[in-house]
């Protein structure tokens, strides 16, 4: 179980890294919150990967926010990385919708596992993992219970509100007005899914999605839903990225 | 063509009317039976059935427009009475934008074309009108196909954008009047070249429509849109009277003949009926709000989507909105026509309409009407996609406070994309203005 | 030397006097030909300062907000008048915003150009347009508009443009990178013009054409190359602009030359023949042949679609060009700014994104 490459994706929300064979497989991996003191949590990170594949002289991609502050052989955006482990998994060319924790990336993968266009919601927490972490903190339900109780919802209670910080007055309100709260929740869902979906709308092809949030089978029935079309989940969606900066230096 | 024409009339005078009374018949069928609910309006306007049967006429005769006579797209501050002696049949894509503001349609429509690449930030009307164009949905069944844009960009600059992403769309002409904002005084040249505009204009409208310009009929539809504007004026002044007669937002759905039917003796047999109505009202003390504790003065466009909620939370308060910029602007726009020269009389009257006009003429019109309706208070929309009306709001809200010695509140909305309101909030808002009166 | 202080030297050294100008378009011909100093206003970037600052609501364009601030705070108090042309509502809204209800207490003009296609009724009007505010300029430059110096202005600005062209055109050759070009070609919005081809001159002199510089080049179209970060971001991931259509730059750029004799009919002639912009409410098609043709020239592999948040007129052109460039295969980034002083890390990792992805050998 050599190890040759490593990819570390320092995202703002979570920290992630893999270390891949030969083959550009993935034989090791690594998920954790982003410390406000990335260096020192990538240091140990590739550290510990290098010690646990043996992959001592491997060379290190970085992407992410923080991809910069990484001592790496090569430093890419997320945009590439995501189409090149996204392709990796799949071999096919599609309409990748990573979700994150702070922003959502939609790209679209040619046939030879190039970026043919993106588009990005970075500017607003709405569109992404934070507008759901937000809520679901503030009503108190844990994240492994939320695709369970979606599921049991009768109706969706829509919830109108385009601005996190407004949507969270709203709901609290459609608490407190007796509204179940399952349906809250599918409610949220959908309303996150309907603003992933306008990012991917124009976007022809096979759906698939990556990122934290796909972690969620909540949140990728939803999308599917509104984007009338299936979702194909890839497989570790959250380390895609970081798959990706491993390729990139193999 | 003459089969078309024939369904054309036939449509305008018998079916809409007739659509309407079916649609008035559900409506009674459907409130027999209902407990009355306590409401803080007074009674209904009798007037309202004829408002419903002449603007369902009006769009149901609109589908069978296209092919039966000329159809222009018109923006509504567009000077429509020299394209009327045309024959032409006259869409107001606002008209129908705000209709589907009312009717929550516009998120949908603005969808579709944000999928497009039109930013959200844009205004909302023309959202909603590509929208409904791109998607070919409408709550009106449908709308014809335009042989003529016509738009003029008094009300603001935006529509010769929009109008000219409709021009792409149809491949049809776009005829421009476009009027100089109007510093302190209209300048002798800037009058002129909206006049050289108009004449442009006639020539345009003689070559679509195969009519020769004949000033008879020039004649004659500006002084039936001179008698409307009087009309309309006469309705409003009747909102003086204590209690007002009718409340804000009837002014901003009976406003739909001046802007939409200018010109025309349906406008202005209707705006008689009204105004007869009003003033027998306001005779007999009978109020919009059934206890007019405060009256307020609206500044802005209407929050299309949520109009009878806000209407509703102030009533129960016993606030009601006596008068209005925005229905105030058609009682003016076209005041200063004059039969004998509609071209030269035009030009100067849509030159000087409330929003081509400087931020003092804009302060001045506000004090004017909170003194003659009497007003405690205003409420200025700060209305997000509506940049020409909004700017300054800031500085007018200020200054009117001031001078008048009225409360004002500054309130954060959109006139017809409900994405752009948080409901909790303006509720909060307003309620602590209210609030702010005992 | 600052702004400020080539202003004041300008004023004690030539008298002349000088008039901050928002953007875009006005008659900057007429202004030399008066001997005044034009001082254009492009934000200034970053957040709204001071009293102004809240007095224009948060969704209106930054260019307004912060010139509002930036008027109110005494930041123009340098010159000696403003002038605002017909631009937009926005600006429209500004101009008496700040000279009726505070924020400018000078003097202050206004340039309402026609909108739509030239059409013989906007022709008459422009000319009438252009005489009534000469009219109103002369007394404030204590002088009138003599023909011959029309004449000597007009040759000059010609001349400006000549070499501004030749420099935009050769960029690809240029081994200079695209900071230090534009903040030789900005200098243009305040300095004297005759001062401003001296230095067009000098540095067409120092960067002499070459062969082709490394990197892809992009065409950008926009309204201003703010922050200047922006084209660090672009040169550090191995791209530069090859084209420009940015409103402060390109845009103004005219190349029609020996335009009639009678300078005022020159003058008239120089306004039409500038490249299309959305302010001007130009013909989509004219726009598009436009881009097309700088496309061509500059073998740009990728746009730029650099727009100013709640700018109306370039925002209605966004969906239209953004078809033009899919229909030819042309990627389009879309990057809309605020007039922020700094770029953030979201912005960088976009450029980064769009330069590595038409890097990979994807055709144009």
């Amino acid at each position: 179980m050599i190890a040759v490459a490593l990819g570390v994706d320092v995202g703002s929300t979570t920290c992630k890294a893999v270390a891949v064979d030969g083959k550009g497989r993935v034989v090791a991996r690594r998920v954790e919150h982003t410390d406000p003191r990335i260096e020192q949590q990538v240091e140990r990170v590739i550290r510990e990967l290098r010690d646990e594949t043996g992959a001592h002289g491997a060379p290190v991609g970085a992407t992410g926010y923080g991809r910069k502050r990484v001592p790496a052989a090569r430093a890419l955006t997320e945009i590439t990385c995501h189409a090149r482990g996204a392709f990796a998994a799949l071999g096919r060319a599609g309409v990748l919708v990573d979700v994150g924790g702070q922003d959502t990336k939609v790209i679209r993968i040619g046939p030879a596992g190039e970026v043919v266009d993106f588009s990005m919601n970075d500017k607003c927490a709405a569109g992404t993992g934070r507008f759901l972490e937000v809520i679901l903190g503030r009503l108190r339900v844990p994240f492994d219970q939320v695709a369970s109780q979606v599921a049991r919802a009768e109706r969706s209670v829509p919830v109108s509100s385009t601005c996190t910080v407004f949507a969270e007055s709203e709901v609290i309100s459609l608490v407190a007005g007796g509204e179940p709260l399952e349906g809250i929740l599918k409610g949220l869902h959908q309303a996150l899914a309907s603003r992933v979906a306008a990012l991917a709308r124009g976007a022809p092809g096979e759906v698939f999605m990556s990122g934290g949030v796909a972690l969620n089978p909540a949140m990728v029935a939803a999308l599917r839903e509104a984007l009338g079309r299936p979702v194909q989940v890839v497989e570790e969606p959250q380390l895609v990225g970081a798959h990706g900066a491993a390729l990139s230096v193999l | 063509m003459i089969l078309r024409r024939a369904q054309y009339e036939l449509a305008g005078r018998v079916g809409g009317p007739f659509l309407a009374s079916l649609d008035g018949w559900k409506r009674t069928l459907r409130a027999r039976g209902r407990t009355p609910r306590e409401t803080p309006f007074g009674p209904p306007l009798e007037s309202l059935r004829k408002l419903k049967e002449i603007m369902t006429a009006h769009y149901f005769q609109a589908r069978y427009a296209d092919g039966a006579v000329p159809v222009a797209w018109v923006t509504s501050g567009f000077p429509v009475e020299v394209l009327r002696p045309f024959g032409f049949h006259a869409v107001y894509p606002e008209n129908h934008a705000a209709m589907c503001g009312v009717q929550r349609l516009v998120p949908g429509l603005s969808d579709a074309v944000e999928a497009l690449g039109y930013s959200r930030d844009l205004c909302s009307y023309a959202r909603t009108d590509l929208g409904s164009v791109v998607t070919g949905q409408t709550p009106v069944g449908r709308l014809p196909r335009p042989d003529l844009l016509a738009c003029c960009t008094n009300i603001c600059q935006t529509v010769l954008y929009w109008y000219r992403a409709l021009a792409d769309h149809f491949q049809v002409p776009l005829v421009l009047v476009d009027t100089p904002y109007v510093y302190g005084e209209a300048k002798p040249h800037h009058i002129a070249y909206v006049r050289a505009q108009l004449e442009e204009l006639v020539r345009v409208a003689e070559r679509i429509s195969g009519r020769r310009a004949d000033p008879e009929a020039l004649a004659a539809v500006a002084r039936k849109a001179k008698e409307g504007t009087d009309l309309w004026a006469d309705c409003l002044a009747t909102g003086k009277s204590r209690p007002a007669p009718w409340t804000g937002i009837d002014g901003f759905f009976h406003m739909a003949p001046i802007v939409a039917l200018r010109g025309t003796d349906t406008c202005n047999d209707y705006y008689r009926m009204l105004r007869d109505e009003l003033r027998d009202r306001a005779q007999r003390g009978i109020g919009g709000l059934r206890e007019e504790r405060h009256r307020l003065l609206w500044d802005n466009l209407p929050i299309w989507f949520a109009v009878r909620e806000v209407a509703t939370l102030l009533a129960t308060r016993g606030f009601n909105f006596v008068c209005t910029s925005y229905t105030n602007a058609w009682a003016e726009a076209g005041s200063r026509i004059d039969p004998e020269d509609l071209i030269g009389s035009a030009a100067d009257s849509y030159t000087h309409i409330i929003l081509n006009q400087d931020l003092p003429n804009r302060l001045g019109i506000l004090r004017r009407l909170s003194r003659e309706y009497g007003v405690d208070g205003a409420v200025l929309h700060s209305d997000r996609s509506c940049k020409p009306y909004s700017i300054g709001q800031v500085d007018l809200k200020e200054r009117l406070a001031a001078e008048t010695g009225i409360r004002v509140l500054l309130l954060e909305a959109d006139h017809s994309d409900p994405r752009a309101w948080s409901r909790e909030q303006a509720d909060n808002r307003l309620t602590a203005f209210m609030e702010s009166f005992e | 030397m600052t702004r400020k202080e080539y202003i004041a030297q300008q004023r004690d050294r030539h008298g002349r006097k000088s008039i901050a100008v928002l953007p875009i378009h006005y008659p900057k011909e007429v202004l030399t030909a008066l001997d005044i100093l034009a001082v254009e206003l492009w934000g200034p970037p970053g957040a709204p300062r001071g009293e102004g600052a809240g007095r224009i609501q948060a969704y209106v364009c930054s260019v307004v907000r912060n010139a509002l601030a930036f008027l109110s705070s005494g930041g123009a108090d340098a010159v000696d008048g403003v002038l605002f042309p017909h631009t937009c509502d926005s600006i429209q809204g500004l101009a008496t915003l700040a000279t009726d209800f505070g924020g400018w207490g000078k003097k202050s003009f206004t340039f309402l150009h026609p909108k739509g296609p030239p059409r013989e009724s906007s022709r008459v009007y422009l000319e009438a347009e252009l005489r009534s505010l000469v009219r109103e300029l002369e007394p404030f430059a204590g002088r009138s508009l003599e023909p011959d110096r029309l004449a000597a202005a007009l040759r000059l600005h010609e001349e400006i443009d000549e070499c501004r062209a030749a420099l935009l055109d050769a960029r690809p050759r240029l081994a200079v990178a695209d900071k230090e070009l534009y903040a030789l070609l900005r200098r243009g919005e305040w300095l004297w013009p005759a001062d401003h081809l001296a230095e067009l001159r000098e540095a067409r002199a120092r960067w002499p054409a070459g062969p082709v510089r490394p990197g892809v080049p992009v065409l950008v179209s926009g309204y201003v190359p703010e922050p200047p970060a922006l084209l660090e971001v672009l040169d550090a991931a191995g791209a530069y602009v090859g084209a420009d259509d940015y409103a402060a730059v390109g845009r103004r750029v005219v190349r029609a030359t020996n335009l009639a004799g009678d300078p005022w009919q020159a003058l008239l002639a120089r306004y039409w023949a500038a490249p299309p912009c959305s302010t001007r409410s130009a013909d989509h098609g004219e726009r598009i042949r436009h881009l097309g043709a700088l496309l061509d020239r500059s073998g740009a592999r990728g746009v730029i679609l650099h727009v100013l948040k709640f700018c109306e007129p370039e925002l209605f052109d966004v969906p239209v060009l953004r078809r033009a460039f899919a229909e030819r295969g042309v990627p389009v980034l879309y990057l809309e700014g605020e007039l922020e002083a700094g770029l953030s890390g979201q912005v960088v990792t976009r450029v980064e994104a769009f330069v590595e992805m038409i890097s990979a050998g994807r055709a144009a």
